[in-house]
C-alpha cells in the first residue's frame, strides 16, 4: 500500500505511527490539564463555585505566593527542604551501610531482599493509618523508647510531628536504597579489590578508593530518583497528620492541598501547584546537567 | 593462627547477627500490623503491646458487614486491571519503536514523556477534577483509569525500553529473511523473549495503580472509590475505629506483597527504569 514511499520513508512513518497512541493519550490529557491549571492559577476562584463566578486576577495569585507577608509559601518551601534533605540524606546513609553489610559474606542474602521489598510496596495510605497509631502517645514507638531509653514523647505535637513523618518515609524508603545499591555492588568486578588485597589495603581504604568511586555514578542516580519522589510525596503525611498541627509538616504538596480545598483558594493552590511543578523540574534538570559534567569530568 | 580464624568467624557471626536484626526491624512494623488485625479491641490499645494473644476475626467479619469492603477490593481490582492492561497495550508499540526506530525528535519525546512522569499527582489533581465535573466523568472508573494512563505510559515505556533493547535486533531480521512480516517478526520472536520482563512491568503498573492515593480520594466520591482511600471510613465522630483499618490492611496489602515477591528479580530493573540490572 506504501510502495510508492521509499523504504526509510515508510520506516519513519511506522516509528511515528507506533508512538502516536501513547503520544495522543498522554500529551492530550497532560496539554489539556495543564491549560486548566494555568487558567485556574489566573482567577480568584472559590472551591466549589461554578467557573462562571470566577474572577480574572491575573498573576496576582503568584504575587501574593511569592511576596506577600501572609503568605506561607515560603515557610513550606523550607519545610519541604527539610523533611527532603533529611529523610534523602539518612535514606542515603542508611541504605548504603545495609546494601554493604548484605553485600558481605552472608548466609540467607535472597530471603532478606525479598522481606525488605515489602515496604516499599505496601499501600502508602494504610502505612500512614498504621503508623499514626504507632506514633500515639501510648503506641508502639514510645514503648520501644520507653523500654530502651526511659522516656515517651508526644510525637503528635509542633516538635516531633516532622520528624515522625520523615521517620516513616525512611521506614518506606531506605529499602529501597538497599536493594538497588546492594544491585550495584554485586555487579562490581572482582579484580581491583584483589589488587588491593595484595597491597594491603584495610577495609576502610578499600571503601573510600574503589567502592565509592566505583559506585558514585548509582548513587547519584538513585538519590535523583528519590528526591523526585519526596518532593511530591503526599500521601503519607496527609493520612498522618494533614500538614499539622498547625503548618509544620505542610511541605509543598501538603500546602497546594491545603489551599485548595481548606483556604478553598483555588486560585492561589493552582499557582503554587505550577510553582512546585517548576522547582520539580527544574531541580531535577540541575542536577542531571551537574551529573553529566561529572561523569564528563572523571 | 588460631586466634585468627576465630576472630574472622566472630565477626562472621556478628555481620549475620546485624544482619537479622536490620532485616528484621525493616519487617516488624508490617508484622505488627498483621498480628493488630487479628487483636481484639482491647488488646490493639494495650500499653504496653500484647504479644502473645488469641487471634480473632471479629475485625476481618466487621468489615465485610459494616463496610462491604468487597466492594473497593472490586473497584481497585477492576482499576488497576484495566490501567495496566490499557498501559502495555498502548506502551509496547511505542517502546518498540523508541528501541528500534531512529528518528527525529527522538530524544526530545522520550524526555518529555519522563518529564510528565515525573509530575507530582497532587500538582494536577484540582485541574483533573474541574476537567472531571465539566465532563460529568468525575466518581467514574473510566476516568481513573485514564487519568493513570498520564503516568503509567511513559513509566512503562522508559521500564520495557530496556527489555526491549536486550533482544538482538538480528533475530527479527532472519525471521524477516524467513518471510515474516516486521511486525509478525515482533509478536513471533521479541514479545515472547521478552515474556517475564513483560510481565514483571506489568505486575509493577497494576502496583501502583493498586496503591495510588491521591487521584483516587479526590477524583472518586461514592462509586469509584478504591481500597487506598477507604482510610477515610475510620475516621468517625467516636474516634478512629483501629481494628477493621488493620484487617483492610491486611486486606489491601496481601496481594500487592504477594505480587512483588513473585516479580522480585526484576524489581529493581524497572524501579530504576532500567539504570540498574537486578
Amino acid at each position: 500500500m506504501l510502495g510508492f514511499l521509499k523504504k526509510t520513508q515508510r520506516s519513519k512513518f511506522t516509528a511515528y505511527g507506533l508512538i502516536l497512541p501513547a503520544f495522543a493519550v498522554v500529551f492530550i490529557l497532560a496539554a489539556y490539564s495543564a491549560y486548566w491549571l494555568v487558567k485556574m492559577s489566573l482567577v480568584k476562584w472559590l472551591f466549589g463555585e461554578p467557573w462562571i463566578n470566577s474572577i480574572w486576577v491575573g498573576l496576582d495569585n503568584y504575587r501574593w505566593l511569592l511576596f506577600d507577608q501572609n503568605s506561607s509559601f515560603w515557610a513550606s518551601v523550607r519545610i519541604t527542604a527539610v523533611y527532603v534533605g533529611i529523610a534523602l540524606f539518612v535514606e542515603l546513609v542508611l541504605g548504603l551501610g545495609i546494601a554493604l553489610l548484605l553485600n558481605s559474606k552472608i548466609f540467607g542474602r535472597s530471603i532478606y531482599t525479598a522481606f525488605l521489598i515489602i515496604p516499599i510496596v505496601v499501600m502508602p495510605s494504610m502505612v500512614g493509618m498504621v503508623f499514626r497509631l504507632y506514633f500515639s502517645y501510648d503506641g508502639l514507638i514510645n514503648y520501644f523508647i520507653e523500654t530502651f531509653f526511659g522516656a515517651k514523647f508526644n510525637w503528635y505535637g509542633p516538635e516531633l510531628a516532622l520528624p515522625a513523618v520523615i521517620l516513616v518515609d525512611i521506614w518506606e524508603a531506605t529499602p529501597f536504597f538497599v536493594l538497588i545499591l546492594l544491585a550495584g555492588l554485586q555487579a562490581l568486578p572482582k579484580e581491583p579489590f584483589e589488587a588491593a588485597r595484595v597491597d594491603g589495603a584495610s577495609n576502610l581504604q578499600e571503601f573510600r578508593w574503589i567502592t565509592l568511586p566505583m559506585m558514585a555514578p548509582l548513587i547519584v542516580t538513585v538519590s535523583i530518583l528519590r528526591l523526585m519522589d519526596l518532593l511530591r510525596s503526599f500521601d503519607v503525611i496527609f493520612v498522618m497528620f494533614a500538614g499539622g498541627p498547625g503548618d509544620v509538616t505542610t511541605t509543598l504538596p501538603l500546602y497546594v492541598y491545603k489551599m485548595t480545598l481548606i483556604a478553598r483558594n483555588v486560585g492561589r493552590g493552582s499557582a503554587a501547584s505550577i510553582m512546585l511543578i517548576i522547582i520539580i523540574v527544574a531541580l531535577t534538570f540541575l542536577l542531571i546537567r551537574l551529573f553529566e559534567r561529572i561523569k564528563f569530568e572523571m | 593462627m588460631h586466634t585468627h580464624l576465630l576472630r574472622k568467624r566472630t565477626s562472621a557471626v556478628f555481620l549475620n547477627l546485624l544482619a537479622i536484626i536490620v532485616v528484621f526491624a525493616f519487617l516488624f512494623p508490617y508484622l505488627f500490623m498483621v498480628m493488630s488485625a487479628f487483636k481484639s479491641r482491647l488488646e490493639t490499645f494495650a500499653y504496653p503491646p500484647v504479644w502473645f494473644f488469641k487471634p480473632v476475626l471479629d475485625n476481618f467479619k466487621s468489615i465485610f458487614q459494616d463496610i462491604n469492603i468487597m466492594f473497593y477490593m472490586k473497584n481497585s481490582t477492576i482499576i488497576a486491571t484495566a490501567s495496566s492492561l490499557l498501559t502495555m497495550l498502548i506502551a509496547i508499540p511505542a517502546t518498540y519503536s523508541f528501541a528500534r526506530f531512529k528518528f527525529r525528535f527522538k530524544d526530545s519525546l522520550a524526555y518529555g514523556f519522563l518529564f510528565l512522569q515525573m509530575m507530582p499527582g497532587i500538582s494536577i489533581v484540582f485541574a483533573l477534577f474541574t476537567i472531571a465535573r465539566l465532563t460529568n466523568l468525575y466518581d467514574t472508573y473510566i476516568y481513573l483509569v485514564i487519568c493513570y494512563l498520564l503516568w503509567n505510559i511513559p513509566y512503562a515505556i522508559w521500564m520495557l525500553r530496556g527489555f526491549v533493547e536486550a533482544i538482538p535486533v538480528d533475530l527479527e531480521e532472519s525471521a524477516m529473511v524467513d518471510g515474516c512480516s516486521r511486525f509478525q517478526a515482533f509478536l513471533l520472536i521479541t514479545l515472547p523473549l521478552m515474556g517475564s520482563g513483560l510481565i514483571a512491568s506489568t505486575i509493577l503498573i497494576f502496583i501502583g495503580a493498586w496503591n495510588e492515593f491521591s487521584l483516587a480520594f479526590f477524583l472518586t466520591s461514592v462509586n469509584a472509590r478504591t481500597m487506598p482511600t477507604t482510610i477515610a471510613f475510620f475516621m468517625t465522630h467516636s474516634g478512629i475505629k483501629w481494628g477493621p483499618m488493620f484487617a483492610t490492611a491486611v486486606i489491601g496489602t496481601l496481594p500487592v506483597v504477594v505480587f512483588a515477591l513473585l516479580v522480585r528479580r526484576y524489581f529493581i530493573s524497572a524501579m530504576t527504569f532500567g539504570a540498574v540490572k537486578g
